[in-house]
C-alpha cells in the first residue's frame, strides 16, 4: 500500500443553503482544487445520504463530476448513512493506496433543509431496522435517548454533563466561521434558570433540544493524492495514516452489551494500529456528537479515557479547547452542524486545518496527530480516521 | 368636517387590561423582556420589519406584509381592540406579536414574527400572547392559524390545539384552530415561562428605546439561487428576479 | 380471532434464535436458504430502557410516543411501543400485538408493552 496524503481541502458554511445539491458538492470541491493547485483528478467520490429521497435526485456523483468539468474522470456516490463522508474517504484512500489512481477528489454534501423538519426526521429514521424499529416510530433521537438512560443508570452521567458538552461545542463553534450555530449558550440558560425547561425542552427523554445537533445543509471536500503528487504541492504534508471500520448488529436491541459501542471501539483500534499510534498520541479529535451523549461515550470507546469515565474528563475540562485533549474544536456536529453526507468529510477538513496550523482562534497548538470518528446508523457502522503531519 | 368623519372612521376601543411586562433567561444566558407597547412606539418598529417583506423562506414575506398592515392600521386607528407586545433582548427588537379581542370571551391571535432565530424567541412570544388572552383578558378561547410550518409545529402540535374548522379566521378566511383555557392550563407548566416584575435596570433599558435587531433574517445572497431557474413562482422571488435581470420574467 | 404474534427465527442447524430475521445464522453461519423455524416471541419481559419521544415523523398523529427496549422471558430483546405512565428500568411488562403505525395505505403491526 502506498502512502496517501491530503493535498487540498474545502468547505461551505453548514447552515441553510438555498443552492442545488450538486452545487453544494461542487463549491467546496472547487475550493479544494484551488487550495491544492490541482486541476485534473483521476476519480471523484461523492458522499451523500439523501439525494434520492430528500432532493429528488439520483446519481449525484455524475452530476458533480460534470459540474466541475472533470469529465471523463470516473465518479460514484458513496452512501453509508451518517458515515458516508468517512466511507467515501476510505474509498478514495483505497484507490490511491492501491496505485490505481494518483489524485482522487472526495466530496461530501447534503441538503436536508429542502424539506421540512418532520420529513427530515423521518428520512433519518429510515436507517433503523424497517421491521423491528422503524415501524414503531423509532427515530435516531429515540435510540440516543434510550442509550443515554442506560448510561446514566450505569455510569452516573447526568443531564448536567450533557449540557456541558452542548455548551462547550456551541462555544467552540463561535470561533468557526463555517459553523451552523453562532449562538453562545450557557449552562444557566439551558439547565439552571427557571426558564430552562422551556428553552431546552425534551426531544426524547432524557435528551433535550440542545443535546441534539441541528439539521443542516452543507458540503466539504478533500483531495487525496500519492506521495509523489503531494511533494509537488507547496502545502504542509498531511498523511492519512490510518483507517478503521467496523460494523455491528442493525437492530440496536441485538447489541451484545447495550451500553457498549463496539463498532467504535474496533474501528478506532484498527485505525490506530494501521497508523502506528495509540490514543494517547492524539493531539486533537473530532468525534461524532450528533447527540451530546455520543461525544462522551465515543471518547471512552476510542481509548482516550477509561470506559465510564468520559464524563469525568469532561468535568475536569480535559476536552475543552484549552484542555489536554481538545475534542470537537470546530464545534462538532452539535455546533458546526450535521449535513449528513458531508459530516465525515467536514471532520477531516477540520483535522487537516488543525494539523496545518491554520485554525485561527480555535487552533490547538502544536497539533501533529489528529483523529476523527464518523458514526453511522446508531453505532452499527463506524469509520475512524487517523491523520499525521509529516513535515 | 374632517373631525366628524374621523369620528365615524375611528373605532372606539373597549378598555383592555394591560399586560404586565415580564422577563426570562434564554438559552444564551441573555435576558429577554416582553412588554406591551402603545401606538406611539409602532413607528419605531415598522422600519425594522420592512426588510423582511423580501425574505421568502418560512413565509416571512406573508407574515411580515400582514403584521405590517395590522400595526399600521392600529397606529392610525383603523383596527378594533388590537394589542401589540414587543419582545426585546438587551433593548434590541427580537419579536413582535399582536392580536385582537373579538368579544369578552373570544380572542383572535393575529401574528408572531421573530427577528432572532434559534432561541425559541417566537415560542416564548406566542406563549406570552396566549397568557394575555386567557389569564389577563379572561378569554375562554383564542382562534389561531399558522402561515408557516414552523408555526404549525410550535402551536398546533405543541399545544395540541383543537380544530375549529367551521369558523373562518380573520387571516385570509382559512379554517381556525383554537386554544381553550383547558388546553392552556395543560401547557402552562412546560410552555409558559417568565418572571415578574422585571428588574428595574432591565426594564429601563427596554423602555428607553427599541433598538434595531442585530441579526435579522435576510434574503439569500443570490436571488436566483433557490432554483437556478427563471421560473420560481413565489411572487417576491419573481419581483426580485425581474429587478436583477432588468426586464420581464414569466411565471410558469 | 387469535391474538397476533411477532415471530423469531430459529436456525435449523444450530438452534440459535434470532429476532429480527437475518439470512445467515449469526451463530453457526451454516444454514441453507431460509432454513429457519418460526417461533412466536413470548409476550412477557423486563424493561431495559425507555424514552418518550416528542418529535415524531409526520405520519404519527400523536404528540408524543413511549418507546422501550424489553428483554423477553426467553432472553431475546426487542424494541416496542410503551404505554406505561411511569416506566422504570427493570419493571415487568407484557406485550400485545397491535397497529403501531399507519401510512397512507398500509397498517403496520408491532408489539405494544404495558405494565405486567
Amino acid at each position: 500500500m502506498r502512502n496517501v496524503y491530503v493535498a487540498g481541502i474545502g468547505i461551505t458554511t453548514f447552515t441553510r443553503l438555498e443552492y442545488p445539491l450538486s452545487e453544494i458538492a461542487a463549491y467546496p470541491s472547487m475550493m479544494a482544487l484551488k487550495d491544492s493547485g490541482i486541476t485534473d483528478v483521476d476519480h471523484v467520490y461523492v458522499a451523500n445520504m439523501g439525494s434520492a429521497r430528500v432532493n429528488h435526485q439520483t446519481a449525484l456523483a455524475s452530476a458533480v463530476v460534470d459540474s466541475l468539468s472533470l469529465t471523463p474522470a470516473g465518479a460514484a456516490v458513496v452512501e453509508n448513512g451518517p458515515a458516508s463522508g468517512a466511507s467515501a474517504i476510505k474509498a478514495g484512500f483505497a484507490a490511491v493506496a492501491s496505485g490505481m489512481h494518483d489524485v482522487v477528489l472526495v466530496a461530501g454534501a447534503e441538503r436536508m433543509r429542502e424539506v421540512n423538519n418532520l420529513e427530515a426526521t423521518d428520512f433519518i429514521a429510515t436507517l433503523t431496522h424497517p421491521l423491528a424499529e422503524y415501524i414503531y416510530g423509532v427515530t435516531l433521537p429515540a435510540h440516543a435517548a434510550m442509550f443515554t438512560r442506560l448510561y446514566m443508570e450505569k455510569y452516573g452521567v447526568t443531564e448536567r454533563h450533557l449540557a456541558m458538552v452542548a455548551v462547550k461545542n456551541q462555544n467552540n463553534a463561535m470561533l468557526n466561521e463555517f459553523a451552523h450555530l453562532h449562538q453562545p449558550i450557557t449552562i444557566e440558560g439551558i439547565l439552571d434558570s427557571p426558564e430552562a425547561m422551556t428553552n431546552n425542552p425534551y426531544v426524547a427523554e432524557p435528551l433535550r433540544f440542545f443535546d441534539a445537533c441541528p439539521v443542516s445543509d452543507g458540503g466539504a471536500a478533500v483531495i487525496l493524492v500519492s506521495e509523489e503528487v503531494a511533494r509537488t504541492i507547496d502545502r504542509p504534508l498531511i498523511r492519512l495514516a490510518g483507517i478503521g471500520q467496523a460494523t455491528d448488529t442493525h437492530a440496536v436491541h441485538e447489541r451484545e452489551e447495550p451500553t457498549d459501542l463496539l463498532a467504535v471501539r474496533r474501528a478506532a483500534a484498527t485505525s490506530f494500529e494501521m497508523a502506528g499510534f495509540t490514543p494517547q498520541d492524539v493531539d486533537v479529535a473530532e468525534l461524532h456528537d450528533a447527540f451530546t451523549i455520543l461525544e462522551i461515550v465515543e471518547s471512552e470507546e476510542v481509548g482516550f479515557f477509561p470506559k465510564g469515565e468520559g464524563h469525568i474528563a469532561l468535568e475536569k475540562g480535559e476536552t475543552a479547547l484549552d484542555g489536554s485533549l481538545p475534542i470537537n474544536p470546530s464545534g462538532g456536529l452539535k455546533g458546526k452542524g450535521h449535513p449528513v453526507g458531508a459530516t465525515g468529510v467536514g471532520q477531516a477538513h477540520e483535522i487537516v486545518t488543525q494539523l496545518r496550523g491554520e485554525a485561527g482562534e480555535r487552533q490547538v497548538d502544536g497539533a501533529r496527530v489528529g483523529f476523527t470518528c464518523n458514526f453511522g446508523g446508531f453505532g452499527n457502522n463506524v469509520v475512524c480516521l487517523t491523520f499525521v503531519r509529516e513535515d | 368636517m374632517p373631525v366628524d368623519l374621523e369620528k365615524i372612521l375611528r373605532p372606539v376601543d373597549n378598555p383592555l387590561k394591560p399586560f404586565e411586562a415580564k422577563y426570562m433567561t434564554l438559552a444564551s444566558g441573555e435576558h429577554m423582556v416582553i412588554r406591551q407597547i402603545d401606538r406611539d412606539e409602532i413607528p419605531d418598529i415598522l422600519p425594522y420589519l420592512e426588510p423582511l417583506l423580501h425574505v421568502e423562506r418560512d413565509y416571512y414575506d406573508v407574515v411580515c406584509a400582514r403584521i405590517y398592515s395590522e400595526l399600521l392600521a392600529h397606529y392610525r386607528y383603523r383596527a378594533q381592540d388590537e394589542y401589540v407586545l414587543a419582545v426585546q433582548i438587551d433593548g434590541e427588537l427580537a419579536a413582535v406579536v399582536n392580536g385582537r379581542q373579538v368579544s369578552p370571551d373570544l380572542g383572535m391571535s393575529l401574528h408572531t414574527i421573530a427577528l432572532r432565530r434559534g432561541l425559541r424567541v417566537g415560542a416564548h412570544a406566542f406563549a406570552a400572547k396566549m397568557e394575555y388572552h386567557i389569564d389577563i383578558l379572561g378569554h375562554k378561547e383564542v382562534l389561531i392559524v399558522a402561515e408557516s410550518p414552523i408555526g404549525f409545529r410550535r402551536w398546533m402540535i405543541e399545544y395540541q390545539l383543537e380544530k375549529r374548522f367551521e369558523t373562518a379566521h380573520e387571516l385570509g378566511g382559512v379554517p381556525s384552530w383554537a386554544l381553550t383555557k383547558e388546553l392552556f392550563d395543560r401547557a402552562r407548566s412546560t410552555l409558559v415561562v417568565g418572571r415578574r416584575p422585571v428588574p428595574p435596570e432591565i426594564l429601563a433599558k427596554a423602555e428607553a428605546k427599541i433598538l434595531p435587531p442585530s441579526d435579522p433574517p435576510t434574503p439569500p445572497a443570490d436571488l436566483l439561487a433557490a432554483t437556478r431557474s427563471m421560473y420560481d413562482p413565489t411572487a417576491t422571488a419573481l419581483i426580485a428576479q425581474r429587478n436583477l435581470l432588468g426586464g420581464e420574467v414569466d411565471h410558469a | 380471532m387469535a391474538a397476533r404474534e411477532i415471530y423469531a427465527y430459529q436456525c435449523k442447524k444450530c438452534g440459535h434464535l434470532h429476532y429480527p430475521f437475518r439470512m445467515v445464522c449469526k451463530e453457526c453461519r451454516q444454514n441453507d436458504f431460509f432454513e429457519f423455524d418460526i417461533v412466536p416471541l413470548p409476550k412477557k419481559g423486563k424493561l431495559l430502557t425507555f424514552t418518550k419521544v416528542y418529535n415524531l415523523p409526520g405520519e404519527f398523529e400523536v404528540a408524543t410516543l413511549g418507546l422501550g427496549m424489553v428483554e423477553l422471558e426467553n432472553g431475546i430483546r426487542m424494541t416496542g411501543q410503551l404505554e406505561v405512565e411511569e416506566p422504570k428500568i427493570g419493571m415487568a411488562v407484557q406485550g400485545t400485538v397491535k397497529v403501531v403505525r399507519k401510512s397512507a395505505y398500509d397498517k403496520f403491526y408491532g408489539m405494544v408493552f404495558t405494565k405486567a
